[in-house]
């Protein structure tokens, strides 16, 4: 169904290939970014470009500095240092112009409790001046698709966690943004709803849209990414596609869970913990 | 497990549903509430202050019955005809009761909603106890949350009485009598409690089930909160109130012989069959007079009364009980709402322009959250309050809210009558004038400020959407303006109208009309304000919070801002009309500059103003 709805409503006006996406300008320029609160330094000397058409992950262990990182991008918090660009636009300068081309889903999701799906989806239809009748037809595909349309009328605080986490990511993708930053999207979703998800994601990217994927979550990664960058404590660890980043870690063949464990120096801790684990069972038996 | 183990932990579930009431009533602001939780230990722990407030009313309120036990004695040596000091005694003990529960179902009834949920109680099914041991669980909770209020409702009517009558008469009726006494209080004490405390489980669970059923931030729960709320605050008027009056007037009461003796005679006939509350109160009133001389059928229908309440009472309590079971059972059952279920043409998405879709918005969270409906009606409600008092003489306006007269009177005048006030009075060397001035002056502040602050912390409820939308903030701000009009409009036109016939009208009309605009104006720039302080971001100002350093000191410099501001509108309205007019046009001028500076039409042209 997807498929059907996304080769309906193609955006973009052209065929999309790697070839277009290497010899055109990145989406995002992120360039040597620094962010502190108080004495933590929260990102450090940051730099990537994310290019159109591209699923571009964010790895780190939890505090590493993703979430900041995608705030920075959004404009959300002010720059230390480094610049960053998103189409070419500056978000400290032309943040309206930026938003009305991006779809944002974040960690928690913080939509407003008190109002009722159809409630806040007809607030960002107004907001983002959508066509009421696309977006009705919109709302339907994505509603059914993710089994909430019951939800529909119901007060958002009431709602599960993986219920609003889907009304979060259908707000984002409502106006067809050309750029998705997702942060933790599959979070408290069931294995249909993910899926689902997931195959939006694929399409959205194969049809020149650009996706920034902030997980924790390394199978998802290696799923779903085309290319990875790994943080850790705020700095870049380590940049490129899995094939690369395992040359990098000298695990050939590796999956990328041993490959994030060497890069990010958590293998020798990690391993001396399974030891302590297995002494403790071995103990209790 | 020993009991006392099972207390103990019972106190974790107890703690739990206390939280939980307190997220509840907290609504979209929940993430602030645990915020500040975290950081203030009172705020964890309100309910030992429903609890104290619960105690200290029915322990005073008891004070009626006691003074009422030597105001029998004294009517009847007095020669006043016994029928009478039986009906007068019947009715107050039989209010008293009835209050009684009123006072312990408002201030308990908050907390007990989140017990009887059952909700606190799904984490210990997880934890090694058998079914028993969790349905004693249930009822220790229970009684936990209650257990002063408890102790308190049980003793201090039957040591308050057996003091009254020892102190009264005790030497004549000798120590078997007064034991009598005191044994039938502490019975009608006991089973006032059993059926008190029945009813609050079995509306506690009521009242869960609402919740459940409209969902938690539904208008109908907010109708819920927003009615305790109110609860809390007539009844302590009340109970000031009634024990100001009720102690000066309880001699006179039972002096008054007003009803012919034949038509109390039958009052109390008829009173005494009604089980709850008066047929306790006639009994206990008839003990005290030791049945001389009173009616045959009135003291059958209060025994009849009584035994019909203690088989009420029995069925309460069987069900509270069974209620209580089933709570902290794992397979509580939860009544399914029905609703209609949405189906895919139910989908229908409507637009339209970003100032109403932000009006809208703020609608729909405000009417579902209690503080912010609060912070809505208390505009509204002061001045209707004042044009209310107009109405009545001032021996009525004392009894009404329970300060001297003479300073109501001040208060009506200056916040609906200001300039006929003036005209009798100068500010200086006049204490009550001045009293009044700052009466109006912490009405007005607190109105705007906790406005300004409702208003701005409907933007922090919903981050990811505002995060991603390109919003426009004069569109934001611009939808908020119409919350600064809207009350003082309608509050103007409902005094407007209680006074439409008297003679005042035409002035008070005057003088609404002139301070129409104080209020937005003062609301508007201290939004502003506020907004400089707490939300420059980088080139632009937005509605969050995003500065919030030196928090204390930025909301200090707020509320100067509006006390200086306010005062200048007081004593501008103190010279004369063309004073009061020509400092709003100043400050509407000034206000719209500012606005318009901090929020342009097009985006290059901001500039920070303060």
């Amino acid at each position: 169904m997807f498929v059907q709805f996304f080769a309906q409503k193609k955006k973009f006006n052209f065929v999309w290939n790697e070839e277009m996406a290497n010899s055109i300008e990145p989406m995002i320029r992120v360039q040597n970014i620094t962010k502190s609160f108080g004495d933590v330094v929260a990102v450090n000397n940051l730099s990537f470009e994310v290019k159109p058409g591209e699923v571009f992950g964010l790895l780190g262990p939890n505090g590493a500095g993703k979430t900041t990182t995608v705030k920075l991008i959004l404009g959300l918090l002010e720059l230390d240092q480094g610049e960053i660009e998103v189409f070419g636009l500056h978000p400290e300068k032309e943040e309206i112009e930026i938003k009305k081309k991006l779809g944002y889903v974040s960690e928690e999701p913080l939509i407003y409790k008190s109002m009722t799906p159809r409630m806040l989806f007809d607030f960002i239809a107004s907001i983002r001046d959508l066509d009421e009748k696309q977006s009705t037809e919109k709302l339907k595909y994505y509603l059914e698709s993710l089994e909430a349309i019951e939800y529909y009328e119901k007060l958002i605080a009431t709602l599960s966690r993986g219920n609003k986490q889907k009304m979060q990511i259908i707000a984002a993708l409502l106006h067809d943004p050309e750029l998705l930053i997702l942060d933790e999207p599959l979070t408290g979703l069931d294995a249909k709803s993910a899926k689902v998800v997931k195959e939006i994601i694929e399409l959205h990217s194969e049809r020149g849209g650009s996706i920034i994927f902030s997980t924790h979550i390394l199978e998802i990664a290696e799923e779903l990414c085309d290319r990875i960058a790994i943080i850790d404590r705020g700095k870049l660890v380590a940049i490129g596609t899995v094939e690369e980043l395992s040359r990098m870690a000298d695990k050939a063949g590796a999956d990328l869970e041993t490959i994030f464990l060497k890069l990010t120096h958590q293998d020798e801790s990690v391993n001396q913990i399974i030891q302590n684990l297995k002494k403790m069972f071995q103990n209790n038996n | 497990m020993s009991t006392r183990f099972l207390y103990k932990t019972s106190k974790r579930i107890y703690k739990e549903a206390v939280l939980d009431a307190q997220i509840h009533s907290a609504g979209s602001n929940q993430q602030r509430f645990l915020e500040r939780i975290e950081k203030d230990k009172v705020a964890r722990s309100p309910d030992i202050i429903y609890k104290i407030l619960a105690t200290i009313y029915i322990a005073s309120l008891t004070a009626i019955p006691i003074v009422s036990v030597f105001t029998m004695y004294s009517q009847l040596a007095n020669g006043v005809n016994i029928e009478w000091i039986n009906f007068a005694g019947g009715v107050v003990i039989g209010i008293f009761f009835l209050f009684q529960m009123v006072i312990l179902l408002v201030f308990a009834l908050f907390f007990s909603w989140g017990i009887m949920s059952g909700g606190p109680y799904e984490w210990i099914h997880t934890l090694p106890f058998n079914r028993k041991q969790v349905e004693k669980l249930g009822f220790l909770t229970f009684a936990r949350s209650i257990n002063v209020q408890l102790i308190v409702m049980t003793l201090v009517l039957p040591v308050g009485i057996a003091t009254a009558v020892s102190l009264s008469i005790g030497m004549f009726l000798g120590f078997w009598k007064v034991l009598s006494i005191v044994l039938i209080t502490l019975v009608l004490s006991v089973s006032n409690t059993c059926f008190n405390l029945g009813l609050l489980v079995i509306l506690g669970r009521k009242l869960a089930i609402v919740m459940e059923e409209y969902d938690i931030a539904s208008r109908k729960a907010n109708l819920i909160r927003i009615l305790t709320m109110l609860s809390y605050i007539l009844l302590s008027m009340f109970v000031v109130t009634a024990i100001q009056l009720g102690l000066q007037q309880l001699g006179p009461f039972f002096g008054l012989n007003g009803l012919s003796v034949n038509n109390s005679i039958l009052l109390s006939d008829i009173l005494s069959f009604i089980p709850y509350p008066f047929s306790g109160g006639y009994l206990l009133s008839m003990f005290i007079l030791d049945f001389n001389g009173v009616s045959t059928i009135t003291v059958l229908g209060s025994i009849t009364g009584f035994i019909l309440f203690c088989i009420i009472t029995f069925f309460v309590t069987k069900k509270a009980l069974s209620t209580l079971r089933n709570i902290s059972s794992p397979e509580i059952k939860r009544k399914e709402f029905l609703k209609k279920k949405t189906t895919i043409d139910d989908i229908v998405t409507k637009k339209t322009t970003p100032i109403r879709a932000f009006f809208k918005r703020d609608l729909a969270i405000i009417t579902r959250e209690m503080q912010q409906i609060i912070v809505l009606i208390l505009p509204i409600m002061i001045p209707v309050y004042a044009g209310i008092i107009g109405i009545f003489d001032p021996a009525i306006k004392m009894t009404l809210i329970s300060i001297p007269s003479e300073i109501v009177d001040q208060l009506k005048h200056s916040i609906v009558y200001l300039r006929g006030y003036v005209s009798q009075y100068t500010i200086i060397g006049n204490t009550a004038v001045n009293i009044v001035f700052i009466i109006l002056m912490v009405y007005v502040i607190t109105n705007t400020i906790a406005m300004i602050i409702s208003l701005t912390n409907i933007e922090t409820g919903g981050e990811t959407i505002t995060a991603s939308l390109p919003l426009n903030v004069r569109d934001q701000i611009k939808s908020k303006l119409p919350y600064f009009f809207g009350p003082i409009i309608i509050a103007m036109l409902l005094s407007l109208l209680i006074q439409i016939r008297m003679s005042i009208f035409l002035d008070s009309l005057y003088l609404n009309l002139a301070f129409i605009p104080v209020y937005p104006i003062l609301g508007v720039s201290g939004l502003l304000l506020k907004i400089t302080l707490f939300g420059r971001f980088r080139h632009k100002f937005v509605v969050e919070e995003i500065k919030t350093k030196n928090k204390f000191w930025k909301y200090l410099l707020c509320i100067v801002y509006l006390i200086l501001v306010t005062a200048l509108f007081i004593y501008a309205a103190v010279i004369g009309y063309w004073a009061i007019f020509t400092v709003e046009a100043v400050f509407t001028i000034l206000t719209v500059f500012a606005f318009n500076m901090m929020f342009p039409k097009k985006e290059w042209k901001i500039k920070y103003i303060f």
